[in-house]
């Protein structure tokens, strides 16, 4: 197959995945079937793109034209392939993992939320691989119209009033910020395509890149910076598996490859000329994570407690992204491909713990680590990831962000990603230790056999991919470093 | 006289064909036994009207020269806003009268009914061909009274419908007094009513003449429902007989807005003219934007909520004709295609009664009807790949490239506050359960449902490939006053 038909497959698997999803809802096992087999399909496109970008395949489609010179159009870049194969790897595990939550909780619609999370990926996927910024836009716009039905999905009061918090902050920022700072990239340069070394000319002033580096940031409200951030919590609302979608495989993860993108694609080499707008928004990231970190701390809720834990990642991505060296790039890179894995991981242990005991608060969790020592072994490993412990993946990123950030002569940046992993210890560490050597509870299962295989194998495959990304940093780096050379 | 030469004679005379179709068609459904029977004939008269606008945009926005001379041999004028407003309103007249059936039904007044929105239709493009100030005035007050009177008919089933045609009336009535005062001053001024000598005059008297433009543009602003002169239409949408408020937010506001442009476009052809006539627009856009925002985002009906947020959207509309540019009156084209289209879709689909809350769960009683819907109520956001998109794009793009950034700004607050009212309603037609038993008086399967569909197809399809539709649209921009483009 040619690359070109390699990335149609791997845009259409989740589509496929939803089409399914909502063509066949019962039976259920004809349905569950089917969601494993297309997230197999979508994987395995993800790793023959992967493989065809390694070798150097070159592959641009273009499905429209709906501006004047301007496609909705899809590329191979190495930031989209590395997106790819995560989610649809995460994905992977996640569909196995969902369709035993959903029989375990007896959820009396499981067909829409596989539908929505299908479509979520699709559109996280293409918003990886879009060419240009109007597709760019496009996706994300898709992406949020996407999600939103996950966040209502349960269709009581607090889950409207959630869903419209998600709705109207991810959009509004998008057609408030985003939007206008297109439009203003295109009167100034006449084209939205990405390319590595940017895309504004000597003619664009200082000024104006620092006005539109703030527009395009905080108009990509999935990375969750604030004030564009009350989205995040307020998809602690969806059910287990649809904030598992949202806050681990796709949603934040997506915003921070979306400021890449914008940071590498569209202010390249004159990233360095915005440098008061950046070092403002860096300041926000800074106080951001520390800030999350610390309400995460008094959140007993599991779901609420990582959604601000990952808000605290994904201004960890922010950071690294605006230091307008290499290095801050790849750390924040491999911060999106580290926090997905052990997001990821941590919702679906906590997804396997409510099903199996019907346990969502923190302090419920005394314990049940000897009770389920396969699930709780794989949160504590995903857990010690997001908190940044060496040797796990998260402390590389961690490292490679403070060096970026001294090198930058940001220190005090440094300082507050240190700060923040400090407060995500605090969160975290204690609820784990707790969860491991606490006295476990009688009679804490809701049926005598606990767990089935398929709920806790996804979260221990995950905690193994968390883990093993402490071998594939220099791998990704070679990978990616054809946008800095590009750059240059 | 050849087969070829009687089509090129009837060519040649599409305005008129497309005029008098509906104008003989409307006695001849009054005169029909039967509602349905009417119902097709008008449906037929709306098709031939289509087919020889269709054409004559077609000639004239690719070719100019032949059509323009033989409409200017009939006292009428044929400019670029004409000729695409032209091909809009017959095009969604046709759709509507498919859809006519299932509103009219067999109500003892429905011939009636299908003739007066012909006689509507025929006024419409009556606006957007007429030659001079006087046809003007006289097809918009036809419009106006027709739709009045079809709005009325709905009274034997709503006594209320009876109220809403009255509002419409009196408003009908405010504008043809402007509108006939500001005929008079801008002929005084400008030494005739014709459009081709505005054209090409110079104005003795700028100030009378200034004056003259702004009391007509005020009068079509308050006829297509343009805030703050909208106060008409929240009771008219929410009162009036389905069909009529569909007829108007549908047509009815395009054809006004339409001819709102035409005025305007002579005036921007006076330099004298030019900078008063886009300060007034622009006042008048910006309050637009901002007071049908605001309601729309408080109302409670469906159909108000349409009304309310039509308005805000003919604000964009009377932005982009505010640069005086052809780029600005491409984009307010645009925008106002994307308006009708929506507007229809919304509308068409709509339950009656329109309650908000009778959205509750409609998607799953009328699968389809509600697709149109959230396609439309997504086109009024401004959502990607959809018509509503492209109008904002250009309208931005265009408001950026003459340095308007405070006018893209009022297109980002139109389109941040549909965010508000569109995501409501669609978040009620999918993920709320009727809390009361809700009858079912459109059936999905039912045939109204198909010109909606259509609509919202045409919404996405040019979203995603708007070749045609900005070429015809640029086209018109750049003969604005009827030179061959």
């Amino acid at each position: 197959m040619t690359p070109s038909a390699l990335l149609l497959l791997c845009l259409g698997a989740p589509l496929l995945q939803a089409l399914a999803a909502a063509i066949a809802p019962r039976p259920p096992g004809l349905r569950d079937s089917l969601q494993i087999l297309m997230s197999i399909l979508f994987f395995t496109a993800a790793c023959l793109v992967f493989n065809a970008a390694r070798g150097g395949g070159v592959a641009r489609i273009v499905l429209a034209r709906p501006l004047p010179h301007v496609d909705l159009a899809f590329a191979l870049e190495p930031l989209g392939v590395l997106m790819a194969l995560v989610i649809s790897g995460l994905g992977l595990a996640h569909s196995f993992h969902s369709a035993a939550y959903f029989r375990a909780v007896g959820e009396p619609a499981p067909a829409r939320v596989q539908a929505f999370m299908a479509l979520t990926s699709f559109a996280a996927v293409a918003l990886s691989f879009s060419a240009n910024l109007f597709t760019f836009f496009v996706s994300y716009q898709a992406l949020i119209l996407a999600s939103f039905p996950l966040v209502a999905h349960g269709g009581d009061e607090e889950a409207r009033r959630a869903a419209g918090v998600y709705l109207a902050t991810l959009l509004a920022a998008s057609i408030g910020l985003l939007l206008p700072a297109i439009v203003w990239t295109y009167a100034l340069t006449e084209r939205l395509e990405f390319h590595a070394g940017g895309l504004f000319d000597a003619e664009v002033s200082p000024l104006t890149l620092n006005i539109l580096l703030v527009l395009f940031v905080l108009g990509v409200a999935a990375i969750a910076l604030p004030p564009v951030h009350r989205w995040l919590p307020s998809s602690s609302v969806a059910p287990y598996p649809a904030a598992a979608m949202i806050q681990g495989v796709a949603v934040t993860n997506v915003g921070g490859v979306g400021v890449l993108k914008i940071t590498t694609y569209v202010f390249g080499a004159r990233l360095s000329e915005a440098w008061i707008g950046a070092q403002g928004l860096i300041v926000l990231a800074g106080a951001a994570m520390c800030v999350a970190a610390l309400i995460a701390l008094s959140k007993q809720d599991l779901r609420e407690r990582l959604s601000y834990s990952m808000m605290a990642q994904s201004a960890a991505v922010a950071m690294g992204a605006l230091i307008a060296l290499p290095t801050g790039t790849f750390a924040a890179a491999l911060q999106i491909v580290a926090q997905a894995c052990a997001a990821t991981t941590l919702a679906m242990a906590a997804a396997t713990i409510h099903a199996a005991t019907g346990r969502t608060r923190a302090a419920d969790l005394e314990g049940i680590g000897r009770l389920m020592p396969w699930t709780f072994a794989s949160f504590a490993l995903a857990a010690a990831s997001l908190i940044g412990m060496p040797p796990f993946s998260g402390a590389w990123a961690k490292l490679w962000l403070i060096t970026a950030a001294a090198d930058a002569g940001y220190l005090w940046a440094g300082g507050l990603a240190a700060l923040a992993a400090v407060l995500t210890f605090a969160h975290w560490g204690p609820l784990a230790a707790i969860g491991l050597v606490g006295r476990a509870p009688a009679d804490a299962f809701k049926r005598p056999d606990g767990a089935s295989i398929l709920l806790v194998a996804p979260a221990i495959l995950a905690a193994i991919a968390t883990a093993s990304l402490l071998f594939l940093a220099d791998p990704i780096a070679n990978f990616l470093s054809t946008i800095w050379r590009g750059a240059r | 006289m050849t087969i070829a030469s009687i089509l090129e004679l009837l060519r040649n005379n599409a305005a008129l064909i497309a005029v008098l179709a509906p104008f003989i068609g409307a006695p001849l459904c009054a005169l029909m036994p039967a509602g349905r029977w009417a119902s097709l004939l008008a449906m037929l008269a709306a098709l031939i009207a289509a087919i020889a606008a269709g054409d004559l945009a077609l000639r004239a926005l690719s070719a100019g020269a032949a059509p323009i001379a033989a409409m200017n041999a009939l006292g009428l004028r044929l400019d670029g806003v004409g000729a695409f407003a032209g091909a809009l309103i017959a095009g969604l007249a046709t759709l509507v009268s498919i859809a006519m059936p299932a509103f009219i039904g067999r109500r003892a007044s429905a011939p009636y009914e299908a003739g007066l929105f012909l006689i509507a239709l025929s006024a419409w493009l009556g606006l957007a061909y007429a030659g001079d100030l006087v046809t003007l005035f006289i097809a918009a007050q036809i419009s106006t009274l027709a739709l009045a009177a079809l709005g009325a008919l709905g009274a034997s089933a709503d006594r209320a419908a009876a109220s809403g045609a009255y509002r419409q009336l009196i408003a009908g009535a405010i504008a043809g007094a402007l509108m006939l005062i500001g005929a008079a001053l801008v002929a005084r001024a400008s030494g005739g009513t014709a459009f081709d000598a505005l054209a090409e005059a110079r104005v003795a008297a700028p100030g009378a003449a200034s004056i003259g433009y702004g009391l007509m543009i005020a009068a079509f602003a308050l006829l297509a429902g343009v805030a703050p002169l909208h106060a008409w239409m929240g009771g008219y949408f929410s009162r009036a007989a389905s069909f009529a408020t569909l007829a108007f937010a549908a047509i009815g506001a395009a054809a006004q807005l339409a001819a709102l442009g035409r005025i305007c476009a002579y005036a921007f052809a006076s330099p004298e003219l030019g900078e008063g006539v886009s300060r007034a627009l622009l006042a008048l856009g910006l309050v637009s934007v901002a007071f049908g925002s605001i309601q729309a985002i408080g109302a409670r009906d469906v159909r108000r909520l349409a009304a309310y947020a039509g308005a805000a959207q003919a604000g964009c509309v009377l932005i982009a004709f505010a640069m005086g540019s052809p780029a600005g009156f491409s984009a307010g084209l645009v925008q106002i295609f994307a308006l009708s289209a929506a507007a229809l879709a919304l509308t068409m689909a709509a339950p009656v009664p329109g309650a908000i809350t009778a959205l509750d769960g409609f998607a799953r009683r009328a699968p389809f009807a509600s697709i149109a819907m959230t396609i439309g109520a997504l086109s009024l956001m401004g959502a990607p790949l959809t018509i509503g998109f492209l109008g904002r794009w250009r309208l931005i793009e265009a408001g950026v490239g003459g340095g308007w950034w405070w006018a893209a700004g009022a297109v980002i607050v139109a389109s941040l506050s549909a965010v508000f009212y569109c995501g409501r309603l669609i978040e009620r037609l999918y993920f709320r359960r009727a809390s009361v038993a809700q009858t079912n008086p459109h059936d999905p399967w039912r045939i109204f449902t198909i010109p909606a569909l259509l609509c919202a197809a045409a919404a996405v399809l040019l979203g995603v490939d708007p070749a045609i539709l900005l070429a015809a649209a640029d086209a018109s921009g750049r003969f604005l006053t009827g030179a061959a483009p």
